[in-house]
């Protein structure tokens, strides 16, 4: 219960810590780094579930667009090799689940017939 | 494409998408709540929270499943790229179907105890050392999670900000959580003593997925890799009016060689959109346009039309004997660069 009650609090002070970075980088920071974000306001609302959820990379990505330090070769290199890997590991994963569920699986006895049990003395 | 920003950037085409898409959503839920409740054997004795859970619950695993079948169904037949497109609301709508799933759970499962409904979802079962009766519950937490993030990520703002490369990468969590998925269904409903009508469909579909992406992934589509100075990537005459032949440079790249009015130029396969294979698109109305969201480029500059602003790089090309060559190193996106006759 500790645990539980520590892993919320964890997630607690994530959120407001996001909410803190979205206030200045939803305020401020978006019309620094991205020209096609100044002067358009109504979508900054859609950005705010997504920095609650992910301020770290928030962080870091304004740091490096406002340092100059984008690549801009890697913004042409896509991850083509990843794929391969995830459908290898649904291959893999995906029989396995199952079929250890199906090992583990309980079954009803058959023409089982429930019995009343006698109150405790 | 951008110029400035806006909520939704919605046409014809998307307001149809996401109105079939709403209204199957509706309509199977109706089917499954009010026609067949006796067919998935939850006819006696469960509440309507229970039922509600199950409806919600089962529709995010069917739509999360068509969302995994979409890719690797393009990949391997053309004709499916159209679903494609607007895959995006797709699973934006899967997030608040799933998340109704969760809080339909919590408002019954976890309401009546005098602790926090979040903190008995978490220490209510806390068997992890064992398979049966394994705390299922969290592997729908870690699905809900990453649906979470993919689907508030999915403004085309977190496609320039993060770049494709990183956004992409965001995304893979879709595979993570399709397995939680999975493993949520075989460890909770699956392990049910009555009725397996929806397990058996489950791990039936789940299976098809796991083949289809298999399949995909082993189709062959990687080109010939060239080398040398200027890279000699295809023949000029391979290469038909309004096409692209697409080809492996030896810093491991790949560029589009695309004819249009009998001219050839060069320009990065990858769209700055999502990275889409723009060699894999045609010239339509002058510009390269992106199979996978009709991204447009000049050919010759590598720019989108005005007022457009995405660039992608351009490579400088020459034809010496019927054979294309490319110098390897690209230009910055946008250079211009002057087609060549061949």
């Amino acid at each position: 219960m500790e645990t539980a009650g520590a892993i919320l609090s964890f997630a607690e002070i994530w959120a407001w810590i996001g909410l803190a970075v979205a206030a200045v980088f939803l305020t401020f920071g978006i019309d620094r780094i991205d020209e096609n974000a100044r002067g358009a306001y109504v979508f900054r609302a859609l950005l705010l579930p997504a920095i609650l959820l992910i301020w770290p990379l928030v962080l870091w990505r304004w740091f490096v667009l406002e340092t100059g330090r984008d690549d801009w070769v890697k913004r042409h290199r896509p991850p083509r090799r990843s794929h391969r890997f995830a459908a290898y590991a649904f291959a893999a994963l995906i029989p396995a689940i199952i079929v250890t569920g199906l090992a583990v699986k309980q079954t009803w006895p058959e023409a089982f017939e429930p019995v009343r049990l006698e109150a405790p003395e | 494409m951008s110029v400035k920003y806006v909520p939704v950037q919605w046409n014809g085409f998307k307001y149809w998408y996401n109105l079939m898409l709403a209204l199957g959503v509706g309509i199977y839920l109706f089917i499954f709540v009010e026609v067949a409740p006796g067919l998935l054997g939850h006819n006696p004795a469960i509440t309507p929270q229970i039922h509600n859970a199950r409806a919600f619950g089962s529709c995010a695993f069917f739509m999360l499943t068509v969302i995994l079948m979409i890719g690797p169904l393009a990949r391997l037949d053309r004709r499916f790229l159209p679903l494609l497109y607007n895959r995006r609301h797709f699973g934006v709508m899967t997030l608040f179907v799933a998340l109704s799933h969760f809080f339909f759970i919590l408002n019954w499962y976890f309401a009546f105890s005098g602790s926090d409904q979040y903190e008995a979802l978490l220490f209510s079962n806390i068997s992890y050392d064992q398979v049966l009766g394994f705390p299922f519950e969290i592997f729908g937490v870690f699905a809900l999670l990453c649906l979470a993030v993919l689907a508030t990520t999915s403004h085309d703002f977190w496609l320039s900000f993060l770049t494709p490369r990183i956004w992409k990468a965001l995304h893979y969590l879709i595979y993570p959580a399709y397995i939680a998925v999975v493993a949520h269904i075989t460890l909770g409903v699956g392990q049910d003593f009555q009725n397996m009508t929806f397990p058996y469909i489950a791990w039936t579909l789940a299976m098809v997925v796991a083949a289809l992406h298999l399949a995909a992934a082993l189709k062959r589509d990687d080109p010939e890799s060239a080398t040398g100075p200027w890279e000699a990537v295809c023949r000029a005459a391979d290469i038909p009016e309004g096409r692209a032949k697409v080809a492996r440079l030896s810093t491991g790249e790949r560029v589009a060689v695309f004819r249009h009015k009998g001219l050839l130029s060069a320009i990065s396969n990858a769209c700055a959109h999502q990275n889409g294979p723009l060699g894999e698109g045609k010239i339509v109305a002058g510009c390269v346009t992106c199979p996978w969201h009709g991204f447009q480029y000049d050919v010759r500059t590598g720019r989108s039309p005005a007022p457009f602003t995405e660039k992608v790089p351009t490579y400088r090309l020459r034809v010496v004997k019927g054979m294309v060559e490319v110098e390897p190193e690209a230009n910055p996106p946008g250079t211009p660069v002057d087609p060549v006759e061949g």
